[in-house]
């Protein structure tokens, strides 16, 4: 190799040395942080859309005060009695997570954080709401209620 | 050295241990430079200098409040509510520290408010100031991170729903929306995991953080010194002498805070009873209830929340909670980047659309939050609030409140530069007082914005906003 090559190839082999260090870095940071970021986000909760069933506690409460609030894994569904018809309907409001409540007098379900109203089928009547409620089925068996999600 | 000290005995034990003290870290320098720290006098009203300091004081008052709560408060699903409820009611003066704290807490916001806005029109941020401002800006952020998270920690009913609907706009975010909802609350909804999250932010997490930028904002202070009133009205008269003439005066103020804080405290142990400055414990969190009515957030909160509803389901394709933060996102990133906007501060020139900026700014925030207060459209008991007569009165006392301040901004300061202040107010009339839809209100103001500020460069080429060409 003359000199003149020399001299030149030195600036290369120094930038692939700061490059292959920039990517060891980097490399090194993503492997940190990556269990970090995987460790701050939690598992999601098993159950999750499976039929429901309300207990005896629920359906005193459906009766004494026309709606009741049930859990079924990580969503919450609000079931309520119209037009002696039983329906259900996701309790969580599109517009900022909060919890519905049904309003017999007016037959509608109102959010009371930023005054979305939905109607008995969870449409969108008005408000910011951006989407509708999701429906379930509610069935009665016997002295039971049962609550599966709509198939779309 | 040693020569020296012995030469000059006998001396007081004081003198001695300064002595000593001097020896190994120069301290004599740190001193002589605290006997040459002055405060500007002359372009402004002195009180502004004061701010920061009580917007300190309130902050201490939080640490030693905030560690004598911890000797009680227990995280946890069966403990968090009952053990805030058995400090308010059984341990010896708890309702006390309780109560210094939530007081505190709002009068340290409100002292910060304050203290921005006063930087703000006093064009404290110019060159070479930036980064105090810039630092100044995350303190205040940070400052909001505590109020929401605190908001959380009883785990009553109230602190439930806010922290639900405060968490869920998060999803908005692009991309990793969903990912920061989930780690923000321990899982998809607001659980009890949220709270013990809250809690690590809330005493751990954000402490050190504020520890650290505001040791950042004091440096820059006491390096640069405080900013003199703008070169074209400040006369030439002697700086204040910082030790001992402005600290008294500073001592004094922090004392007669703590005193106010008191009295405050003793009267009013749960808060003035408006909405958002309250903090009666009521029913603890039942994440099966829904939301009642009259749920708010705290007061600084209050604008973004009133924000959320004015904002229709859908606007140009996105969901309306994420249009309303992108809003708000926007709106933040200028405040916080105004030092590197405003170019003619930078220069030492008048800068008459700042203050118009920071006046427009309270126009847009008062409205709103009258607003979310549904002052003047409160029924009869049973009834919703009317949404109508509320933009209606809420409008009548903008107007009034604008009215005022523009007066005296002419008669007392000669101000006429007022574009973005009138097109503020101009949304406020048009929707309060003309019933006309908030959004399409402020799509006239801004048309007025850009309309004005043609006009402006036109008639004087050198008022321009920094808008880069």
């Amino acid at each position: 190799m003359t000199a003149p090559a020399a001299r030149s190839v030195k600036p290369a082999r120094r930038s692939v040395l700061n490059w292959l260090l920039g990517a060891g870095v980097v490399g090194w940071a993503a492997s940190v942080l990556h269990p970090v970021l995987r460790y701050l986000r939690p598992l999601g909760e098993a159950g999750a859309g499976s039929p429901l069933r309300l207990s005896t506690e629920e359906l005193s409460t459906l009766g004494k005060s026309h709606f009741v609030i049930a859990r079924s894994g990580t969503r919450k569904v609000i079931v309520f009695e119209a037009g002696g018809e039983l329906r259900a309907l996701d309790a969580k409001c599109t517009h900022e997570g909060c919890t519905v409540q049904f309003v017999p007098g007016d037959s509608l379900l109102w959010c009371a954080c930023h005054n979305g109203k939905f109607d008995l089928d969870g449409r969108v009547l008005s408000g910011p709401p951006p989407r509708p409620l999701m429906k379930w089925v509610a069935t009665r068996e016997g002295n039971e209620v049962i609550l599966t999600m709509e198939k779309a | 050295m040693i020569e020296a000290e012995r030469s000059e005995a006998p001396a007081s034990p004081g003198e001695r241990l300064y002595r000593w003290l001097d020896a190994r870290f120069g301290v004599g320098r740190l001193v002589e430079f605290a006997r040459h720290k002055e405060v500007p006098v002359g372009g402004h009203s002195m009180l502004w200098y004061y701010l920061g300091g009580t917007t300190l004081f309130f902050f201490t008052v939080q640490l030693v409040s905030g560690v004598l709560l911890l000797m009680y408060y227990q995280p946890g699903e069966a403990t968090s509510y009952e053990s805030i409820r058995y400090i308010t009611a059984k341990v010896p003066f708890g309702w006390l520290i309780r109560s210094i704290h939530c007081w505190s807490a709002h009068l340290m916001i409100a002292s910060l408010v304050v203290h921005m806005f006063s930087t703000m029109i006093l064009k404290a941020y110019r060159k070479p100031r930036e980064l105090t401002w810039v630092t100044g800006f995350a303190l205040f952020a940070i400052a909001l991170g505590f109020g929401f998270s605190g908001y959380l920690l009883p785990w009553n009913e109230l602190s439930f729903f806010a922290t639900a609907v405060g968490t869920d706009s998060v999803k908005s975010v692009p991309l990793i929306g969903q990912w920061l909802l989930e780690v923000m609350r321990g899982g998809p909804d607001v659980t009890i995991n949220t709270l013990y999250r809250f809690f690590a932010l809330h005493i751990v997490i954000l402490p050190l953080a504020m520890v650290a930028v505001l040791s950042a904002h004091l440096v820059f202070i006491q390096v640069q010194g405080m900013a003199p009133g703008m070169a074209h009205q400040r006369p030439d008269r002697p700086g204040l002498k910082f030790f001992p003439d402005f600290l008294a005066r500073d001592l004094l103020l922090w004392l007669v805070c703590l005193i106010v804080l008191a009295i405050l405290v003793y009267l009013l142990p749960y808060g003035p009873g408006i909405p958002g400055m309250e903090w009666e414990l009521g029913k603890k969190a039942n994440p099966l209830a829904p939301a009642y009515p009259g749920i708010k957030p705290e007061w600084y909160f209050l604008w973004i929340y009133q924000l959320l509803k004015e904002f229709p389901a859908h606007l140009f394709g996105m969901e309306g909670p994420q249009a309303a933060l992108l809003v708000v996102t926007v709106l933040m990133g200028i405040w916080a980047l105004v030092p590197f906007i405003d170019r003619r501060a930078r220069k030492g020139q008048p800068s008459p659309a700042f203050t118009d900026l920071a006046i427009a700014a309270i126009i847009f925030m008062a409205y709103l939050t009258l607003k979310a207060w549904d002052i003047g459209g409160k029924g009869l008991p049973g009834k919703l609030p009317d949404p109508r007569a509320t933009a209606w009165v809420c409008a009548w006392i903008t107007l009034g409140l604008a009215s005022g301040i523009a007066v005296l901004r002419i008669l007392a300061y000669r101000q006429r530069w007022m574009v973005f202040s009138g097109a503020a107010l101009l949304q406020v009339v048009l929707n309060g007082v003309f019933g006309m839809d908030y959004l399409i209100a402020g799509g006239i103001a801004l048309v007025f914005v850009i309309a004005g500020l043609v006009v402006a460069s036109r008639k004087q080429p050198s008022v321009q906003v920094g808008v880069p060409r």
